[in-house]
């Protein structure tokens, strides 16, 4: 069930966020929070109480797997990183919200 | 695959020892820190930081829980919760556990052997390759083909093979001794074409001449299971036969109904006929294989008109397993008599939930507060109903674990009995995936049956103000679901004991029938001589004059004769018809042949006539039946008529009815013919019935030696008749057994149910009859209050149940001798009567409770 919890985020997106954002490579849960809320310029920030469930979610179906390693800060932490069934998912979750993002932008234009 | 990845992901974090909750914890504390130190880094002080990461995080424990929801694995875990619950709820309340448990398994372990007997008799296949392209092929309804019918169906080319069998019995010389053994002779491809599987050996093949295949019975008890007795030669029919094979020990023939040849030999160099049996050619159906098959009958009647029917009048191709079998004609009466046993052990079974419910009821009463608070502290209806129903199904899969356990016991013990009949009958159950769908079905039906009302009923009533009264409301409509719940057992054992009545009605009726002859005085002496002694008839027929003298000189023996077909033991309908003065009558009857003194012999009285006497040939004795269809109320004395192929014989007398296969059946024609010795492979089979002075058990061992004298090479066997009477009262003994035994289960259920009802109404009103005490009533008052429930509950019950009984045993006439109906009144009174009878004793232990109320006591508790 994706999260809609979050009021600033549109409906199903925030695993979306999570994916494009661990394609660059393993990050850890703050720094996924951090970098979706950095990149957005601060425009979204990733509700803590809705991310964990999530990225357990995204674990269960595979498209992420989790390691323990050791964060900058020097801490024990836990790193995520995409699976290929994880980058599929990015790829038809991404070609699907571009194509509702023009339909929406062609009905503010036009209607 | 979500689903395996998150068991696989938990079961390796389970066997690595790791705790997801402390690491969840950790990666939330990182997260906090992480966040402080930001915000630290933006001027904050550490206090405020970390109160203000925390506050952003918001509740880590909601967190956690919804994190650790996403590994959860659904339905399956719901139910091992609540099993694991449920299994800590009956441990706790062992009597209610043990005692639901118990009815429950004798419940479920009688119904599952029921089936696992239907499903041996109706749904069994014969071991063969690939049963579902073979076909039995009937034409004009018969069974078994001449040689020439297979030589012509072969011709056609409509089946990829044709093949046939002959049962019959043979002499197996062990030692000094002479045993009959019951042998299948097959075609040479019999086994080729059926893909058999054996358990050692090879089969029987084309060329084969004296090979024996033995059963695996037959090599264990009569072998002593020797692996070193393949290539032995067994002396069968005076010949050597080289033992080649041994079949598997579960070996179903294709006649099924656990017919067991102890062995298969090759047919003779004279066929004879065989019972017809095809493969199917690949792509060809059924049908379009019937079609041809009746062109091809056609055919026959015109190349061979011999037999007296038409071979094309009734062609039918049976499949050997599944529903085509099922749907055969002979099979009818068995699925119905196996549809009514299965109906009659699942109502018993219900009689065993609604005990059970009864008992989960008056448990939910105690557990009132239990249910209510788990109700206050957010449990749904639905959840309460569903925690309920896990403990009724716990109970339901381990009575069903006990009740396989119960079933295979009894399978086994049916397994190893012959059944006490003329014929080698050998029962193979084994558990199948059919019992165990079906014991699946049978569980979870119980526990839906016993759970369903008690869960509703406590979930209803498990609100959060069930704290505050202390469930008197819910322990009053408790005990009227209760009420409602016996009211609908009394009404079940209701029908299951009318229609057992009905059995032992018929059982007792059955047996004070008379067959019509004198079964108390008779012995039957049988004899089975090796054929390579006695190459033709006219060899046989001194033997049978000779023994027939030294039977008669036997002392204490008052008559003797040979018969050809000895009743109860021998079938041998002969259909078609005769002529009577040049008009063709068609008459299915018993042909018989006796030697002169039969009917004195066997007690049988003349209605008209005489019997027929030494040397008279071309006359016949007919009975009453056979007058009366044949001739009308004409007299039959004197009358010549022909049989097929014209011989004629003139009718001497007229003999009273006898049974022949069941005391039930209805009244068969006879014709009974003077004896001569049979031709083919029945000459070699001899009967005598011998009509003593004193008891037949004396004269048993000295027919036998009398016999044995002369021929020591011939299996002799003789016994009273009384005992060899194998099929006579079977149908009535099966029925009444069986639903007799039912019936009791149920009452002995159904007793303890309303005992259970009223015990629990006494203690419930034992402050309201406290109260009436107090105030003057006397104990008659008290005793007609705890009656009076009693009373509403069997009458509304029976009422229901006999009317019930009306409709639904109306079908069961099929089984019962003539004369005898189903909604026959003395039927329902004697069940209402014992019924009343139980009630009485059930409510006695409660009505001593409720007059010995004490009223101080019972005022002063609560």
């Amino acid at each position: 069930m994706p999260p809609s919890s979050n009021a600033e985020f549109l409906p199903g997106t925030l695993y979306m966020l999570v994916l494009r954002s661990l394609a660059g490579g393993p990050l850890h849960g703050y720094a996924i929070a951090k970098r979706i809320k950095d990149c957005s310029a601060e425009a979204l920030s990733v509700e803590e109480g809705s991310l964990y469930p999530a990225l357990n979610r995204m674990l269960a179906k595979g498209w992420l797997a989790a390691e323990w390693g050791v964060s900058e800060s020097n801490r024990k932490a836990r790193f995520y990183r995409l699976t290929p069934a994880g980058r599929n998912q990015l790829q038809k979750e991404s070609r699907e919200f571009d194509r509702l993002v023009r339909g929406i932008q062609l009905v503010m234009k036009n209607a | 695959m979500e689903w395996f990845r998150k068991l696989i992901t938990r079961a390796a974090g389970w066997a690595a020892g790791t705790d997801a909750d402390a690491e969840m914890a950790e990666e939330i504390r990182l997260h906090q820190q992480e966040r402080a130190e930001e915000l630290q880094r933006a001027g904050l002080s550490a206090q405020d930081a970390g109160r203000q990461a925390r506050h952003e995080f918001g509740g880590a424990l909601r967190a956690m829980e919804d994190s650790r929801s996403a590994w959860h694995l659904g339905w399956i875990e719901d139910l091992s919760t609540d099993l694991r619950y449920a299994a800590r709820a009956l441990v706790h309340d062992r009597t209610f556990a043990v005692t639901a448990m118990v009815s429950l398994a004798l419940g479920i372990g009688v119904n599952t052997t029921i089936f696992s007997l239907a499903a041996e008799f109706l749904f069994s296949e014969p071991s063969v390759r690939d049963a579902s392209t073979l076909a039995a092929v009937r034409l004009g309804g018969n069974s078994h083909a001449d040689p020439e019918e297979f030589d012509y169906l072969r011709e056609t080319g409509i089946f990829a093979g044709v093949t046939g069998y002959r049962d019959g019995e043979v002499n197996w010389r062990h030692g000094e001794i002479s045993r009959r053994l019951f042998a299948f002779r097959v075609d040479p491809d019999f086994f080729q074409l059926l893909g058999v599987p054996l358990h050692a050996g090879r089969p029987i093949e084309p060329g084969d001449r004296d090979v024996a295949l033995a059963s695996h019975r037959f090599w264990r008890t009569a072998l002593n299971a020797d692996p070193a007795a393949l290539n032995r030669t067994l002396t069968i029919d005076g010949r050597p036969h080289t033992l080649i094979g041994i079949l598997p020990e579960r070996h179903r023939t294709v006649f099924g109904f656990g017919l067991s040849p102890d062995l298969y030999l090759p047919v003779e160099t004279e066929r004879g006929r065989l019972a017809l049996y095809v493969r199917l050619r690949p792509g060809v159906s059924r049908p379009e294989a019937l079609e041809r098959t009746r062109a091809a009958a056609k055919e026959l009647d015109r190349r061979y008109p011999g037999p007296h029917y038409k071979r094309a009048g009734r062609v039918e191709v049976v499949g050997l397993a599944g529903l085509e079998w099922l749907g055969n004609r002979k099979m009818v009466p068995l699925a119905t008599f196996f549809a009514m046993l299965l109906a009659a052990v699942n109502l018993v079974l219900l009689i065993a939930c609604v005990n059970v419910a009864s008992l989960m009821l008056a448990r939910a009463s105690a557990r009132t507060q239990e249910l209510a608070i788990r109700a206050s502290i957010g449990a749904g209806r639905g959840r309460i109903v569903r925690q309920l129903l896990a403990e009724s199904l716990l109970l339901a899969m381990v009575a069903t674990g006990a009740g396989i356990a119960l079933n295979l016991l009894l399978t086994g013990l049916l397994n190893d009995v012959a059944l006490p009949i003329p014929a080698p009958i050998r029962l193979q159950i084994q558990p199948d995936w059919r019992l165990l769908i079906y014991s699946v079905a049978i569980a979870l039906g119980s526990a839906v049956a016993a759970g369903l009302l008690p869960a509703l009923q406590a979930a209803r009533f498990a609100g959060p103000s069930a704290l505050l009264n202390r469930g008197n409301r819910q322990a009053g409509s408790g005990s009227r679901l209760r009420s409602v719940l016996v009211t609908a057992q009394v009404a079940v054992t209701f029908l299951v004991l009318a229609t057992a009545i009905l059995f032992l009605r018929n059982l007792a009726r059955s047996s004070a029938i008379n067959p019509g002859f004198e079964v108390d005085r008779l012995v039957w002496a049988s004899m089975r001589i090796v054929p390579e002694r006695y190459p033709s008839g006219e060899s046989v027929a001194p033997l049978v004059a000779a023994a027939l003298q030294r039977l008669r000189a036997l002392p204490g023996v008052e008559a003797a004769s040979a018969v050809r077909v000895v009743p109860f033991n021998d079938q041998e309908t002969h259909g078609g018809a005769i002529r009577v003065d040049g008009v063709e009558v068609p008459i299915s009857r018993i042909h018989n042949q006796v030697s002169p003194g039969y009917f004195h012999t066997m007690g049988i009285g003349m209605v008209d006539g005489r019997e027929f006497q030494e040397r008279e040939s071309g006359v016949a004795v007919v009975n009453e039946e056979f007058a009366r269809r044949v001739f009308g109320p004409a007299n039959a004395v004197g009358r010549t008529i022909q049989l097929f192929g014209g011989r004629a014989i003139t009718i001497t007398g007229i003999c009273r009815n006898t049974k022949f296969m069941t005391i039930g059946e209805d009244d068969k024609p006879a014709l009974y013919e003077p004896y001569t010795v049979a031709d083919g492979d029945r000459r070699h089979k001899l009967a005598w019935m011998i009509r003593t002075r004193t008891s037949p058990a004396g004269l048993v061992r000295a027919s036998e030696q009398a016999l044995l004298d002369l021929d020591p090479a011939a299996a002799v066997e003789a016994k009273p008749m009384q005992s060899a009477m194998g099929f006579a009262l079977l149908p009535s003994q099966l029925g009444a057994g069986l639903m007799g035994a039912m019936g009791l289960l149920g009452l002995t259920l159904a007793s303890i149910g309303l005992y259970g009802v009223l015990v629990y109404g006494v203690a419930r009103r034992r402050r309201e009859i406290g109260v009436r005490m107090a105030l003057g009533a006397r104990t008659t008052d008290v005793l007609g209050l705890v009656l009076r429930d009693a009373a509403w509950i069997m009458g509304v019950g029976m009422a229901i149940g006999s009317a019930a009984s009306f409709f639904v045993t109306r079908p069961l006439t099929m089984f019962l001798v003539s004369g005898l109906t189903p909604a026959d009144p003395l039927s329902y009174v004697s069940v209402a009567a014992v019924l009343a009878l139980v009630a009485m004793a059930a409510s006695l232990a409660p009505s001593l409770r409720a007059i010995h109320v004490n009223p101080t006591e019972a005022l002063r508790s609560e």
